[in-house]
């Protein structure tokens, strides 16, 4: 990486123009953690508030963490194409050019997927372990 | 200079060349113009002198106030601290009555809390936060003022009660019913006195998010910004969903406590467990509101005492967001001895022990960064070490407490007090002292003793460790916190005899401390520019002190800049970078993108005023007279709080400016006005409206809760809001919002006759939809059961918002109307339609539930 690539305003590459939404993007997996967490809390409270059948409620939420848990995982795999690590050989982009911004944002994504991910694990572990409303 | 109504308006865009080439860089400028030029900005710039210092706007005055506001409340609440420890010292004291002790503890924790864990954070990333960005000031240095002012009447008028024997007395999480039946004025101070100080707080968290979104230095993207503005933009996010539960909370408080309304009382079905989740929900991610900024200053000390690079940028980017996002996670754990079902339960135990990996992940990085490194035990190294040490016990001890199971053995003991004074001390007092030492050089260019800071080090921390060591002990061999005597021989005597010796040791350290703080320090002679050697842009500040914040605001291409570009200091001093000048003398910073930093804009920020102290004083007015059930003069304080600010804004924000474009140097041309997402404003009423969209949310949990939680929700036969009058409400609503938005875009197509039309019936419609709402609830009583009651606090919520709304419509018509507001210059009504695009869908909600709620529940 040692010829600059820095852009210039006309001569932008498309590929890393700003993106706008891309500070968002990197929370996505935490907010899908976040959603995850509040729908088991609430559902779970619910049913047994309201006298519910726990029990398929339990199992509906199994079903429902797995798919939350392939989300997380298809929005890593997509950090992971962005960071582009085993390609650029670059673990740190730690330079002022568009590029190493685009691969730094896939960076954060990819670890925060891998942290959101565990989180739903551990979220989803009293589905399994735990019955009832005790 | 075009005032008048030009119609089609070509709004300028930045032109010229970006990023600037090495060439344009090493042009010298000639020393005639450097030296007109640092005139005229010392002129924009310049502190007011004599009394009307007190005037001062500036981030660098306002930011030293604040800190040493907060540490004035630290160090009261510290005597508080003592004076518990002297009751405590032996068994059957009776220096202290019970009362009186209640509110010593009380007002310690709440005041440690409130008006300094936060404040504290929030003062010191005042300070540097600019400097760390190289920009002039923050964007809007008045609002930071008003800011400041709120939070010393507020402070004061909270920490003064102790005085008058009229403290809050139930423990700094007020649970109800404890708290709602408490005798005297002390539960509507700890209510009202700390809703205003959140409201500050939550002021100074939407201007630091968008100093970092928008007002960072061209060329620092956001892989390349320091990791403190990365911190910053965590916590002020953490705040802006934290705190706005907690008002909730207090709104449906003060309710209960002023008019009787039950919303905590379980006799007429409210729900004393609603506060709790309403606290809790704030108070664990507040933890990490008060954890995360230290580890923040940490990560700027680290990479300068190991004198390279910190390992794991983006690692620790991870651990920052992360830790926000899980503690939202854990409130429950608070609560887990309160009979909630094991599963829930279950959940909160598992995201406390999740929250522990990024956690980890920030303190391995900065040990790595410190094994690569050549460290130098600094002083500032000194007390992080001791920060990490303390840290990772009270990790530990937290980590038990998780377990439920241990949790219900130690809950509401000393081991409690001991776990959260480990943290608190090593994930706060400590790197905050770091901090303190490590930037004094920048904040006062003196430097502090290294003698000095040796002897207060090793006081605390010995102090420290003797104090609340033993309270594991003491906890577990069964004391309960909160008590405020003991009986003799059960085991506990010279456990809180030690205990009592190491507080009066801290209070030893601390004295020395502060003492080395404000010393006369004139024979030191000048300090180094960059004593630590450090990479970041604070340290190119200018020695003497300059009020301007840098000479010109570089370009910058790396995370040490610094250490990396090796001409930067140089040519910052030159002006050879950008805004080198104040032509029209006034005070002006740059305004960038939000993820590369390009260059956008260059925005007018405001100087000294007075009216933020008349704002500050009424809105403390509003806030303080109804703590003693006197609402006419809080009335006419709250008309004179809007008076003043609506004053303020019309005076000082969005002006249509002298010309469109200006030369900022190396051949960039930008303009002087946004409006829209442009907009550094625009951005400040996203955020703020996302706290205050969080806050109805909550009322509207509040709501749901109940029917869950509640057999008789709603009851039998109750009578219900007046379906009609709610549907004719939510449709006034929508069309004076529909209204407002087409009169944006009437008056950007330069239509604006028909604009003012709009904004004269957008009005009206809302005001419609007000007292539609207020009359479906008009004949119910919330005295008689929490469903009223929880009906009519929706309606007032929904129609504060809706008066709130309407001022700002009747802002943008005067606008219109003086000349302020143009089809060109339209910033106000961007915010304004910003603004109605959160109440229309809160109104909606709100109808919905009031209109709905009887068909469905
Ligand atoms: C001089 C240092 C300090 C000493 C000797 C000290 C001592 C104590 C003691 C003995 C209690 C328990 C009172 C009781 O349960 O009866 C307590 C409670 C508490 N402390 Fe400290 N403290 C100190 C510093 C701090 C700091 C720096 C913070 C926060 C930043 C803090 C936050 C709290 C909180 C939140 C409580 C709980 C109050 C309540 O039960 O409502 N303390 N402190
Ligand atoms: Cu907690």
């Amino acid at each position: 990486m040692s010829e600059d690539r820095q852009k210039t305003r006309d001569g932008e590459v498309e590929e890393f123009a700003e993106e706008q939404a891309s500070l968002w993007r990197i929370t996505l997996s935490p907010l899908a953690w976040a959603a995850h967490f509040v729908i088991c809390y609430g559902l779970v409270a619910l049913s047994c508030a309201k006298g519910l059948p726990v029990e398929s409620v339990r199992q509906g939420l199994i079903v429902f963490s797995v798919v939350v848990l392939a989300l997380i995982g298809w929005i890593g795999w997509r950090a992971w194409r962005q960071w582009d690590v085993r390609e650029t050989g670059d673990y740190l982009n730690q330079q002022g050019k568009a590029e190493d911004r685009h691969r730094f944002l896939g960076h954060a994504a990819f670890l925060l997927s891998i942290i959101s991910f565990i989180g739903v694990v551990f979220v989803s572990l009293p589905l399994l372990l735990l019955e009832g409303c005790g | 200079m075009s005032r008048d109504r030009d119609q089609k308006p070509v709004m300028p865009r930045p032109s010229g060349t970006f990023p600037p080439s090495e060439a344009m860089l090493a042009e010298p400028v000639p020393d005639e113009v450097q030296r007109v030029q640092q005139e005229r900005l010392r002129k924009a710039w310049a502190t007011p002198k004599g009394w009307r210092y007190w005037s001062a706007v500036n981030n660098s005055e306002v930011g030293v106030w604040y800190s040493t506001t907060a540490l004035f409340f630290m160090l009261a609440a510290g005597v508080m601290a003592l004076l518990i420890r002297l009751q405590l010292a032996v068994p059957e004291n009776d220096l202290i009555p019970a009362d009186r002790f209640n509110q010593l503890f009380t007002m310690h924790g709440s005041a440690m809390m409130f008006l300094f864990a936060v404040p504290m954070f929030e003062a010191i990333s005042i300070i540097i936060l600019p400097a760390l960005l190289g920009a002039r000031d923050m964007p809007f240095p008045r609002l930071s003022a008003f800011g400041y002012w709120s939070f010393l009447i507020g402070g004061v008028f909270v920490i003064g009660s102790i005085l008058f024997d009229a403290a809050p007395n139930s423990g700094w999480f007020m649970y109800p019913p404890l708290a709602t039946k408490a005798e005297g004025v002390g539960s509507d101070i700890w209510l009202l006195g700390l809703s205003f100080i959140e409201i500050a707080s939550i002021a100074a968290a939407v201007e630091l998010i968008v100093g970092t979104l928008k007002c960072r230095p061209p060329g620092m993207r956001v892989n390349i910004m320091p990791l403190y503005a990365w911190y910053v933009m965590v916590v002020g996010g953490m705040i802006l969903f934290a705190f706005p539960p907690l008002i909730a909370g207090d709104f449906l408080f003060e309710l209960e406590r002023s008019f009787d309304w039950p919303f905590f009382d379980p006799e007429r079905g409210g729900d004393p467990m609603l506060w709790q989740h309403l606290f809790w929900i704030f108070g664990h991610p507040e933890v990490y509101i008060v954890f995360l900024p230290s580890i923040a200053i940490a990560a700027m000390i680290i990479p300068t005492v190991a004198r390279r690079p910190i390992v794991g940028y983006s690692w620790i980017v991870l651990s920052a967001v992360g830790t926000g996002f899980l503690s939202f996670g854990l409130w429950v754990h608070h609560m887990f001895t309160t009979g909630l079902p094991s599963i829930s339960l279950g959940f909160f135990s598992a995201a406390s022990e999740a929250v522990v990996i990024p956690t980890g992940i920030q303190l391995f990085a900065f040990l790595a960064t410190l094994m690569i490194g050549r460290v130098t035990m600094t002083l500032p190294m000194l007390w992080i070490a001791g920060a990490l040490a303390v840290f990772t016990m009270g990790g530990l001890t937290g980590v038990m407490l998780a377990m439920a199971p241990f949790d219900f053995q130690a809950h509401d003991s000393y081991f409690v007090v001991a776990h959260l004074h480990y943290t608190l001390f090593g994930g706060m007092i400590f790197p905050v002292i770091a901090g303190v030492y490590y930037f004094y050089p920048f904040i006062r260019k003196k430097k502090l003793s290294e003698r000095l800071g040796r002897w207060s080090f090793w006081l605390i921390f010995v102090g420290f460790n003797v104090t609340f060591l033993p309270m594991h002990l003491t906890g577990l061999k069964g004391m309960p916190r909160r008590i405020y005597t003991y009986p003799e021989g059960i085991g506990w005597d010279w456990l809180n005899m030690i205990s009592t010796i190491g507080a009066f040791v801290i209070a030893a350290g601390f004295a020395v401390f502060v003492w080395d703080l404000f010393r006369p320090k004139r024979g030191q002679g000048q300090v180094a520019r960059n004593p630590w050697q450090a990479g970041t842009l604070e340290w190119s500040h200018e020695i003497p002190e300059e009020a301007w914040g840098v000479r010109s605001i570089p370009h910058v291409t790396s995370r040490y800049p610094l250490w990396d570009q090796p001409q930067i200091v140089e040519r910052m001093d030159a002006g050879r970078y950008y805004l080198p000048d104040a032509e029209e003398g006034k005070r002006e910073t740059l305004i960038t993108s939000v993820i590369d930093a390009e260059p956008l804009q260059v925005q007018r920020v405001t100087g000294p005023a007075w009216i933020t102290h008349a704002a500050a004083i009424f809105t403390g007015g509003t806030f303080i007279f109804p703590t003693f059930h006197v609402y006419p003069p809080a009335i006419v304080c709250g008309v004179l709080a809007v008076a003043c600010i609506l004053y303020w804004l019309w005076t000082s924000t969005a002006r249509p400016p002298e010309a469109d474009s200006k030369d900022v140097g190396l051949g960039l041309r930008l303009p002087t006005y946004a409006s829209g997402p442009a907009s550094a404003g625009w951005w400040a009423m996203w955020i703020t409206m996302l706290g205050d969209a969080t806050a109805f949310a909550s009322v509207i949990f509040g709501f749901f809760f109940y029917w869950t939680a509640r057999p008789d929700f709603p009851p039998d036969g109750a009578a219900h809001a007046e379906p009609l009058l709610v549907a004719i409400a939510a449709g006034a609503m929508a069309a004076s919002w529909a209204l407002t938005l087409w009169a944006r875009g009437a008056n950007r197509r330069g239509a604006v006759s028909l604009a003012r039309g709009a904004l004269v019936a957008a009005p009206l419609l809302a005001g419609v939809g007000g007292i539609g709402l207020i009359g479906s609830v008009w004949t119910l009583e919330p005295t008689s059961h929490v469903y009223p009651a929880i009906l009519w606090a929706l309606a007032i919520w929904v129609v504060v918002h809706t008066g709130v709304g309407v001022i700002m419509q009747v802002y943008c018509l005067a606008g219109s109307i003086f000349g302020k507001m143009t089809p060109r210059y339209d910033a106000d009504i961007w915010n304004v339609s910003l603004f109605w695009h959160f109440h229309v869908l809160s109104a909606v909600v709100a109808c919905a539930v009031m209109g709905f709620a009887p068909g469905v529940l």
